[in-house]
């Protein structure tokens, strides 16, 4: 399997009282929360983080998209990668670049989007993975203006003018609801041709699953809700949807986001790992109120009839402000411990659920540098080497670089069904 | 007697792509009314209206339970205003009387600018559509839940409050309505999100109809300081502003917005 070193930007320095005092992490106020030098180091410490990673054998560097936020002040994954995708070839490391969280719900410039990851695509000579969300309630209709219920409508637009703009042979004229343009002829165009491999991130919605399997796209699932909790349901419901449109089940289609601490013990990592994922939780997710996550207009209604009946697909997320590190850990949030209790735990889950490609997030809130690098370390030499035979013999991997050895199906079926939507 | 069974009507509109569900109950001359956001439902105040009135209430397309997907196939708030206008030609109306209140007081105000003819007499109630600085509108649409009844009603304990916010007893039917509000609240808010003003101050000279404007003194949605900024943009209308009341003054303070408003309705 392909395993990513997965990171956001987290501000490490949040007042101990914070998830009492603010009403979000989505509307701290900045001048009376932060200081300049720790914004600078948290955006120094975490490309460090990434070029660790990359040095230590990760397949690639996964990073996230969330404006206006504390919890992760990445606006635009691209930068990172484009920096990423420079040094990476500089030391001829074989990492991927995957931009995962790159919104299209909230994108009011999609051209900007195709020509960024062109871009990433050229630098790192063909190692960019595209990753497409919808978008978060709060990023894409409150920061960025969007109506919700025309974030799914933008969404398909601008993935459609993205794919278009990356391999149509002529310059084309685009007329559509939200972007016009009277001739689009991108340059430079992505190495990677018809197209990079290209990513969803879904939080559940069979939909999404469908729209993944139909299109040949990857799909993502972030665990931060407790794996132990959803992953069952939301891997079976993936599997039923494959089965009802008579696709075949690669693994290596189903991407998995998992928070990891690795220490020598269960007591030590627990010890030194405890307070840093209580910050990650109840400071940044538990800290988004259940009003900026879901607004009016942008879950279908049959959707919210689903949610009402049955919340299991949130898991911890109601309990999160103020979950202990055991509750997070047994809900599988975060799987923390001794190499080989980690192992154990990633190795069953990834062939249980048949997950091809683990994104470990291995620095979450507060938690500095070294203790990163000794996170990221401790999972390369010891956990590492387990997880990346599991599925390698079985399958062929579609969803990832050629030159980093996948075998990209963007088939001429995937195109003309392509071109038929 | 009049007739108080309330019939509902389809009328395609939009070149039959979008049809309109108007609820119709009454009798009498013929008024519109302009739901608000969270949708149409009959309240003590259409209830005493309809004894004199033959009330047409068209449902904003996406609010109709079974038919969420027509806000799909609006774009913009120009859409709807045609989609309304065609509705009422489609319903026979010859300048009928028109209520609205709050969104629906914005639909009925854009309707009026945009078709000075179009109505004999209107009424707005707390309506939504101007924005100044001095007093930012309340975004009800991200508001969490909780928060609803304090941004709607000046007193949300009263006994009309609790009947409005009342959901159903059956686990299911409350889940359904749940569902069904918060969609409204998102297909309603297509046309004014984020900021609730899409021009309608730049357009309002051009209503001509007489215009009654009521608003509930303490609205924690939209200030009552609009009451007098909106009464300046309208030629010759008057201004009512109704004590102790929060954002929805016909059922707060019902008795006392049925005396403003039957007087005006019926000169």
């Amino acid at each position: 399997m392909k395993v990513t070193y997965f990171q956001q930007v987290p501000y490490r320095h949040l007042d101990d009282d914070f998830e009492r005092r603010h009403e979000s992490v989505v509307t701290t106020p900045y001048f009376e929360t932060t200081k300049p030098a720790h914004v600078a180091s948290a955006f120094r410490d975490a490309l460090d983080e990434c070029m660790i990673a990359a040095r230590a054998g990760f397949d690639g560097i996964t990073i996230t998209e969330h404006s206006q936020s504390a919890y992760d002040m990445i606006p635009n994954p691209d930068l990172l990668e484009s920096a990423l995708a420079y040094v990476t070839e500089v030391e001829n490391l074989p990492v991927a670049l995957f931009p995962v969280g790159r919104s299209l719900g909230k994108s009011r410039e999609p051209l900007r989007v195709a020509e960024e990851q062109a871009m990433i695509d050229c630098i790192s000579n063909g190692r960019l993975v595209a990753g497409f969300p919808v978008g978060l309630a709060y990023d894409a209709n409150v920061n960025n203006g969007v109506p919700p219920a025309e974030t799914r409508a933008r969404f398909d637009e601008n993935l459609e003018l993205i794919l278009r703009a990356w391999n149509e042979e002529k310059p084309f004229p685009f007329n559509g609801k939200f972007s016009q343009h009277g001739s689009v002829n991108l340059w430079p165009r992505p190495i990677q041709q018809p197209r990079p491999p290209v990513w969803i991130t879904g939080i559940g919605n069979p939909k999404t699953m469908e729209f993944c399997l139909s299109r040949n796209f990857g799909f993502n699932y972030f665990g931060w809700f407790g794996s132990k909790l959803t992953g069952r349901r939301i891997f079976d419901r993936f599997g039923s949807v494959a089965e009802q449109l008579g696709k075949p089940r690669n693994p290596f289609q189903i991407g998995f986001m998992q928070s990891v601490a690795v220490a020598e013990t269960d007591a030590e990592a627990e010890r030194i790992y405890g307070p840093h994922i209580e910050y990650f939780f109840r400071k940044g997710l538990g800290s988004i109120p259940t009003n900026r996550l879901m607004i009016p207009g942008g879950i279908d209604i049959r959707g919210l009839e689903f949610i009402f009946r049955d919340p299991s697909d949130f898991g911890m997320y109601e309990k999160m402000r103020t979950a202990s590190f055991r509750e997070l850990r047994d809900a599988g949030c975060v799987i923390c411990g001794s190499p080989e209790t980690v192992r154990d735990q990633l190795v069953e889950m990834c062939i249980d659920f048949g997950i091809g490609n683990l994104h470990a997030m291995l620095q979450y809130g507060s938690m500095p540098k070294a203790l990163t690098q000794q996170n990221i370390d401790l999972f390369a030499s010891e956990v590492l080497p387990h997880l990346k035979p599991i599925f390698a013999d079985k399958y062929d991997h579609h969803w990832w670089p050629e030159r980093l050895g996948g075998k990209p199906a963007v088939s001429e079926t995937a195109r003309e069904e392509e071109d038929a939507l | 007697m009049s007739d108080q069974t309330v019939e509902n009507r389809k009328v395609p509109v939009w070149n039959g792509r979008v049809t309109m569900n108007v609820q119709i109950k009454g009798s009498g001359p013929d008024l519109v009314y302009f739901h608000p956001a969270s949708g149409m439902a009959w309240d003590p105040f259409l209830d005493e209206l309809a004894k004199s009135y033959r009330i047409h209430a068209p449902e904003f397309p996406g609010t109709t339970p079974g038919n969420p997907y027509d806000i799909h196939k609006i774009d913009d708030l120009a859409d709807a205003v045609l989609i309304y206008e065609e509705t009422l030609r489609g319903l026979g109306l010859n300048q009928p009387l028109a209520v609205g209140q709050s969104f629906g007081g914005m639909m009925a105000l854009e309707l009026a600018s945009s078709f000075p003819e179009i109505f004999s007499r209107l009424v707005v109630l707390d309506p939504i559509g101007l924005w100044t600085e001095a007093h930012p509108v309340t975004n009800w649409i991200e508001a969490p839940a909780p928060a609803l009844p304090a941004i709607l009603f000046k007193n949300p304990a009263s006994a009309p409050a609790q009947a409005m916010l009342a959901l159903p007893e059956d686990p299911e039917a409350a889940i359904l309505a749940t569902a069904q509000l918060v969609w409204n609240l998102g297909a309603t808010g297509k046309m004014v999100w984020p900021i609730p003003d899409k021009g309608l101050s730049k357009r309002l000279h051009r209503l001509t109809a007489p215009a009654l404007i009521v608003w509930g003194e303490e609205d924690a949605l939209i200030s009552s300081a609009y009451a007098g900024l909106l009464g300046e943009r309208i030629k010759g209308s008057r201004v009512e502003i109704i004590r102790d009341c929060g954002h929805i003054p016909q059922v707060e303070k019902h008795p006392e917005t049925m005396t403003v408003v039957q007087p005006f309705l019926a000169a």
